[in-house]
């Protein structure tokens, strides 16, 4: 019955929606097939709330409730996705709450894993990731994912509501309105609030079809009214995953051997034995936690211990043994010498046969440069810590994980019992930026609930923790070459690097069965595989080696690196055409105009040609990333080897802006983040060990330090594209081709630093 | 020892070891957890209060120096959560995680009283707890304005 009422409802969708294009026509089924298991799915209701969809409730006060199925991680998508389904309702804003939705397939993110599979896999991989159902923060996709299914759920609800409405007063449903919540028969001049008909329309059929509003309709989406976490995190009281206090909660802190990987050999405890505050003491395969009464204690403790353990072994230990041995080892994999990192050579993009072009242009018209990248930490400011509790075949955890579904699986899998017994309690994430995805502290946490007889443990990283061992944004070497032509053009670009692969490693981490063979990792040369800029001939190369060092998703992934080599690239072609390293771009881009307006709208809101203080310079640098398209443009002072940046001004084209204020935030919160790698972020290693050790020296930008921000939205009306990570691709070239116009000096390193 | 001390207004008693850091006796002992812990070096300031007038950050002072001090947490700002500084917050959206913006608000409120009408530089040299989510600079705008709001005696 369900599968009949669905295909009538595919076949009346496709007919209806004409000329569609194919990939669109996919997307949009899709998305209605996720609406139709939404319509049968009700989340759980509190006394009086009527459930509609997965999505919407209804309280008999009227208040929407919205069911959020991401993690609200400062990125304001609590917000932004209670927005798409009050705008179908027209809600008064004031009267809409948001809550964490359960764990349920009905609400897995689709974009996010099918924007991970190669492009000609896209369509099967939304089928798999609908049957899988993970919820997933990550990837910008929130928005993008939530964007059909929540919008036709809420219109759908919409219809029933109205339809209520109308049989109550006897009138037809096509002469109401709502406003603020409010259903009104003009003509009658019958108004009741939404929640006086929530009972009686929830038992009325769905409508097969409901198209949500079209945007001139809009009321609500387009502007940006004051986020729903606002006032919470203002007073103190909003909770995150360290506040938790279930009853009877014991602590535990942990030390992990000092080797970034390796095992642990053995606990000498100073004096014979663990101080008398130490509950219990959990050993793992490279680090020891002890539970107390108390964090401090337990942690206190651990300084009376030494862990004796063993490192990274055999070959692959040469390149944890010095970060300059690393080095070294990148530039033999590039020269393609022999490596114990075994390279595997891929080619992510490639038209015409630049690197024949390249070899038979004359050495005066060939540019070549190398560029590298160093390991970064994500140092949330919440650091990493999950409780957890096993009690009577019941298992509770309270962790902000970017991935509640893969920590349901995992306490399901490592407790041993079933799904249905377990329990994830998802507070808010004090940031995440890729760090919380990693699973271990989860694993951790339910070893020490295993000892803690039925009682809860809230198991904390120190800070040092979190910097020695965290899930690290690889080192990157690239070296670029390009052919300039006769007319004054670029006949040829031939971008390599050499880094390993972040994907393998997270999912090897999650599933050690899936560390072998690992399909080609789209991260490795996103940002740099396919390039807006006309080159008749262009390849790609990535070199991914293997090393002993845990790897994770870092705010924008690849394009936090490919941007630094493309955009400093781009710009030192410009220095040796002698153009103008705006124009220069705007020459590349002329069938680009998506793009172009871009770059236009950024150097003009710059003013781009205005005459800057001695001391002073300004870069530009232009990134695709997440399917928003961001050009930036930075003015720089460098004073001695001080290096102050003083403005950034950005042009953003994700689509549509749905909440503009939200995306000058992230905006200016992803280009913090990038300026902070850019000027300081460095994770360095010797003998095997991380040479950082806390924000001392791992240091982030602070306020005084801090540009000023200017940023302008182009609303183009193309696709959604993502907001939370694609301020960042672009501020490090941009800065660095500052710095250049600024001193003549070409950085090629990260972070800047001026000799 | 016991240490005495005024906790947002109220005499408190907390029964924990002398050499306990603030910020553990006020999330563990008084179960307050407002007040954050970021680095445990005093780098962030995400453990940020106000001692007798002063912003102070709590992970490496011991409980026991504040024996018979006035102590005011994020929870005690003021009783319902709307000072200026929080006001001047919520107008400018300040928050993304949230996690660091109890110890800016304890920070700012404690140079407001002593510097009501901070310059830029003046700000800059006060507020330097770290926000890893780039919260700068609605956070500067919102500093402004609560200096604002305080004059006006709002």
């Amino acid at each position: 019955m369900a599968a009949k009422k669905y295909s009538a409802a595919r076949r009346v969708f496709l007919i209806g929606s004409g000329l569609v294009g194919g990939a669109l026509a996919i997307g949009t089924t899709l998305a209605w097939r996720r609406v139709a298991n939404a319509q049968a799915f009700k989340p759980q209701v509190k006394a009086g709330e009527i459930a509609f969809n997965a999505w919407l409730k209804i309280s008999p006060d009227s208040t929407v409730v919205v069911q959020v199925p991401r993690q609200e991680m400062g990125q304001g998508v609590y917000t932004v996705l209670a927005m798409l389904v009050a705008e179908e309702l027209d809600a008064d804003w004031s009267k809409v709450r948001v809550e964490q939705a359960e764990i349920n397939a009905v609400y897995g993110n689709v974009t996010a894993l099918a924007d991970s599979a190669p492009a000609a896999m896209q369509a099967a991989m939304m089928t798999t990731a609908r049957v899988l159902g993970v919820q997933l923060t990550g990837g910008s996709t929130s928005t993008r994912d939530g964007w059909e299914p929540m919008r036709m759920a809420a219109a759908s609800a919409r219809n029933v509501l109205l339809a209520a409405a109308a049989a109550k007063w006897g009138v037809p449903a096509t002469e109401l309105s709502i406003e603020k919540s409010i259903i009104t028969h003009a003509k009658s001049d019958k108004r009741a609030p939404l929640g006086a008909f929530a009972q009686a329309a929830a038992v009325l059929p769905v409508p097969p079809i409901a198209n949500p509003k079209a945007q001139k309709d809009w009321k609500l989406l387009g502007t940006s009214p004051p986020r729903l976490d606002v006032v919470e995190k203002t007073r103190g009281t909003a909770q995150f995953g360290i506040d938790v206090r279930p009853e009877g909660l014991l602590y535990a802190a942990i030390k992990h051997i000092p080797f970034v990987s390796g095992t642990l050999h053995e606990v000498r405890w100073n004096g014979g034995t663990a101080p008398k505050e130490v509950l219990h003491q959990v050993r793992g395969e490279n680090y020891l936690a002890v539970i107390s009464t108390s964090y401090w204690s337990a942690q206190k403790a651990l300084n009376e211990v030494t862990l004796v353990g063993g490192g990274p072994t055999g070959s692959v230990h040469s390149s944890v043994h010095s970060s300059a041995q690393l080095a070294a080892q990148y530039a033999d994999v590039l020269d393609g010498k022999a490596s114990d990192l075994k390279p595997l050579h891929r080619t992510f993009g490639k038209h015409g046969d630049a690197e024949k072009i390249i070899k038979t242009t004359s050495e005066k018209q060939r540019v070549n440069a190398e560029y590298s990248v160093p390991f970064l930490a994500h140092a949330p400011m919440e650091p990493l810590n999950c409780t957890a509790q096993i009690k009577d075949g019941k298992v509770d955890v309270w962790v902000g994980n970017q991935a509640p579904t893969a920590v349901l699986w995992l306490a399901a899998g490592n407790v041993g019992v079933p799904e249905e017994n377990v329990t994830v309690h998802t507070p808010y994430l004090g940031g995440g930026f890729g760090r919380r995805v990693d699973l271990e502290v989860i694993r951790q946490a339910l070893a020490c609930a295993k000892v803690a007889g039925g009682k809860p443990v809230q198991l904390i990283w120190s800070r040092e923790e979190d910097i020695k061992h965290d899930a690290y944004r690889p080192a990157v070497s690239a070296r670029m070459s390009a052919a300039l032509d006769d007319k004054g053009g670029v006949s040829a670009w031939h971008h390599r690097m050499v880094g390993p692969s972040v994907s393998k490693s997270v999912m090897g981490r999650m599933n050690p069965l899936a560390a072998g063979d690992f399909p080609p990792d789209k991260t490795n040369a996103e940002g740099a595989a396919e390039l807006p800029y006309a080159f008749a001939n262009f390849k790609c190369d990535h070199a991914q080696v293997e090393l002993p060092v845990p790897l994770g998703y870092w705010r924008s992934v690849g394009n936090s690196y490919t941007a630094f080599f493309v955009e400093t690239f781009v710009d030192e072609l410009a220095v040796a055409l002698k153009k103008d390293p705006y124009l220069f771009r705007l020459e590349l881009l002329k069938n680009q105009q998506r793009f172009a307006k871009v770059v236009d709208a950024a150097a003009s809101a710059a003013q781009w040609s205005a005459v800057l203080p001695k001391g002073w310079g300004r870069g530009i640098a232009l990134a695709e990333s997440f399917k928003s398209i961001v050009c930036q443009v930075v003015d720089v002072e460098v004073v001695g080897k001080e290096i102050k940046v003083r403005r950034v001004v950005t042009a953003v084209d994700c689509g549509i802006a749905l909440h503009p204020d939200n995306v000058k935030a992230q905006i200016a919160s992803a280009a913090i983040y990038g300026l902070t790698a850019a000027l300081k972020g460095k994770i360095t290693f010797n003998d095997g060990m991380v040479e950082q050790g806390n924000l001392h020296d791992y240091p982030l930008l602070s306020m005084a330090e801090c540009p000023a921000f200017e940023t302008v939205i182009i609303n183009s009306g193309a696709p959604l594209g993502g907001i939370g990570e694609v301020g960042l691709p672009p501020v490090a070239p941009a800065l660095g081709n500052a710095i250049f116009a600024a001193t003549g000096k070409r950085l090629r390193t990260l972070p800047f630093v001026i000799a | 020892m016991p240490t005495q001390f005024t906790l947002n207004a109220k005499p408190v008693t907390l029964d924990a070891p002398d050499d306990k850091p603030l910020l553990w006796a006020l999330r563990e002992d008084a179960n307050l957890v407002g007040t954050k812990f970021g680095c445990g070096i005093a780098a962030c300031g995400a453990c940020t209060v106000i001692i007798n007038g002063e912003a102070v950050r709590t992970c490496m002072t011991p409980l026991a120096s504040v024996a018979g001090k006035q102590v005011t947490t994020i929870e005690g700002v003021t009783a319902t959560g709307t000072s200026v500084v929080q006001r001047a917050w919520i107008e400018h959206q300040v928050p993304q995680c949230g996690y660091c913006q109890a110890g800016f608000i304890m920070a700012t409120t404690a140079l407001l009283e002593k510097t009501p009408d901070p310059t830029d530089a003046q700000i800059d040299a006060a507020i330097t707890n770290l926000c890893r989510c780039g919260t700068y600079p609605a956070m500067r705008a919102a500093i402004k304005k609560a200096a604002q709001l305080k004059k006006a005696g709002a």
